[in-house]
C-alpha cells in the first residue's frame, strides 16, 4: 500500500480501498471470535463526536461491523494487554504498537500464544480532537521510518515495496541540546511548573506496569505529595529514565498530556542516547537483551576516566 | 561564586573498594575537604539513579559516585552495570540542566586512599568553580 496523502485524514482516500480493508480487519475479527481462537479483539471504533477514533473491545461476533482502521486510530491499544494476561486476545497493531507488543513480550509480561496480533498497514495517523480531525500527520508519524508491523499474525492491507526514506529525527533534541546551560534549565522549568502530576504519561504507558510505582512508594518517599517544581522533576526525570531502552516512541504520554508538556524531547533524547551509547533500539524484536542486561568489559562510556 | 561558598557533595561509595579507600585515607591521616557527604552501599551497582535526581533535588551541588574498578567488583559485575547506567543519567541530567561536571564517577580500589582524597579535592574545587545550582 502506498503511502496515504492526507487530504481526507479521517478516512483512506480511495474510500473503496479504506472500505476493502476495513472489511478485512472485520472479516477476520469475526472470524477470530465465531470459533472461539479468541475471547475478544481489541481494536478501534468510530468515537460518538463521529470523526476521531476510540478503543474498542470486541466480545460477539456480531458487533465486529463497528470495527474501523484509518488515520484517526491513535491509541496504543498493547498497553490494554495488560489487563488480559490470562485470556486470549486480538490486538489491532500499528507498526510503533507492535514494537511496544515486542517489549512486552521481551520483558515477559504478555504470553506469545493468549495474543493474536492483527497487524495493520499504517498510513500515518493525523491529529485529531474532539469534532476535529487535522490535516497533517502527528509529529511521530512524521518521523516513522516503518509502515509495516515488526511483529504480526495477520495484516491488514499490503505493505508498501519500499519504506520511504527516514525523515530527520532528532531535530527538536539537538535543538535543545544546542542551547545553553541556563536556557536549558529555564526551559525544563517552565515544563515542569505546569506539570499537575495526574500521571495519565504513566496510566497510558505500555512501559509503565509497575504494581507500584515508585511514585507511589512511601518508604522512602522518592517523590515528595507537593504539585511543585522539585517534586515535578523528580516525576519527569525518574518516568523518562525508567522508560530508557524500552520507550518504542508511541507518543502516547505527550497526547494525553494535559498540560501539553513535550514529553516526547525527554524520550528521545534517551532514545538517541541509548542508540548511540549501545547501539539498541527498543522493541525491534522480541528475543534481544535490553541494554541495562547486559555489558561489555571492554566499554568506558566515558565514566571514572 | 558566593564569598565563602561551600559545596555540598553526596558521595555513594562502594563498601569493598571505595568506602575502604576513603577509610585508608583516614587512618593514614591524609587529609580532603568536608564538603563530601558519605553514603556507604554494598555496590556501586546498588546506587539507584533514583539516588542521584533525589539528591540533586534536595539541594546537592555535586553527586559522586565510587566503586571497584572494572573487573575488581566484589559481585563481579555490579560497576559494569552501574557504569551503563551513569552514562545515559549523566547525558540525561545535563540535558535537564545539571552539567555534566556535578554527576561524577570514579572508580576507587581499597589501597588507593590518597587517589580518594584527591578524587575529593579536585571534585570540591570544580563544584566551587561552578558555583551554586541554580534554584529550580
Amino acid at each position: 500500500m502506498e503511502l496515504i496523502a492526507v487530504e481526507k485524514p479521517a478516512s483512506y482516500p480511495d474510500k473503496e480501498r479504506g472500505e476493502r480493508l476495513n472489511q478485512q480487519l472485520r472479516d477476520k475479527a469475526k472470524e477470530l471470535l465465531e470459533r472461539g481462537a479468541v475471547e475478544c479483539v481489541i481494536g478501534y471504533e468510530r468515537a460518538t463526536d463521529g470523526s476521531s477514533a476510540r478503543p474498542f473491545f470486541v466480545y460477539q461476533p456480531e458487533e465486529v461491523d463497528r470495527l474501523i482502521f484509518d488515520q484517526t486510530c491513535t491509541h496504543n491499544l498493547v498497553k490494554y494487554l495488560l489487563n488480559k494476561k490470562d485470556k486470549t486476545t486480538a490486538v489491532v497493531v500499528k507498526p510503533c504498537d507492535s514494537r511496544a507488543l515486542n517489549l512486552l513480550l521481551n520483558e515477559k509480561q504478555i504470553q506469545r500464544d493468549k495474543v493474536f496480533i492483527v497487524g495493520v498497514v499504517c498510513p500515518g495517523i493525523v491529529e485529531t480532537g474532539w469534532n476535529q480531525v487535522s490535516q497533517t500527520l502527528q509529529g511521530r508519524c512524521q518521523r516513522c521510518r516503518q509502515h509495516t508491523p515488526l511483529v504480526y499474525d495477520f495484516l491488514v492491507g499490503e505493505p508498501p515495496a519500499e519504506e520511504a526514506p527516514p525523515a530527520e529525527a532528532y531535530a527538536d533534541v539537538a535543538e535543545i541540546e544546542a542551547k545553553p546551560l541556563a536556557e536549558r534549565q529555564t526551559f525544563w522549568d517552565e515544563q515542569s511548573k505546569r506539570c499537575i502530576r495526574c500521571y495519565a504519561c504513566r496510566q497510558v504507558c505500555p512501559g509503565c506496569y509497575c504494581s507500584e510505582c515508585f511514585v507511589e512508594q512511601l518508604q522512602p518517599p522518592w517523590v515528595g505529595i507537593k504539585i511543585a517544581p522539585p517534586e515535578n522533576n523528580m516525576w519527569q526525570t525518574i518516568r523518562a529514565f525508567h522508560l530508557a531502552g524500552r520507550c518504542s516512541g508511541c507518543n502516547e504520554c505527550e497526547r494525553v498530556c494535559p498540560m501539553d508538556i513535550p514529553l516526547s524531547l525527554l524520550n528521545r533524547k534517551l532514545e538517541k542516547e541509548v542508540w548511540e551509547l549501545f547501539e539498541f533500539q527498543a522493541g525491534l524484536s522480541a528475543e534481544t537483551v535490553p541494554p541495562f542486561a547486559t555489558f561489555k568489559k571492554e566499554e568506558t562510556l566515558g565514566i571514572g576516566e | 561564586m558566593a564569598v565563602g561558598y561551600q559545596p555540598r557533595i553526596v558521595g555513594f561509595l562502594c563498601n569493598w573498594c571505595s568506602y575502604a579507600g576513603a577509610d585508608l585515607a583516614g587512618t593514614s591521616r591524609i587529609s580532603y575537604p568536608a564538603n563530601i557527604r558519605v553514603i556507604r552501599l554494598p555496590c556501586s551497582g546498588r546506587v539507584d539513579p533514583m539516588l542521584i535526581v533525589k539528591s540533586f533535588e534536595l539541594g546537592a551541588d555535586g553527586v559522586l559516585v565510587s566503586g571497584c574498578h572494572p573487573g575488581e567488583c566484589h559481585y563481579l559485575e555490579g560497576n559494569y552495570h552501574a557504569r551503563r547506567r551513569f552514562a545515559l543519567l549523566r547525558s540525561l541530567l545535563d540535558y535537564l540542566g545539571i552539567e555534566k561536571e556535578r554527576f561524577q564517577v570514579e572508580w576507587v580500589s581499597a589501597s588507593e586512599g590518597k587517589r580518594f582524597s584527591e578524587v575529593v579535592s579536585s571534585f570540591t574545587g570544580e563544584l566551587a568553580r561552578l558555583g551554586p545550582r541554580r534554584e529550580a
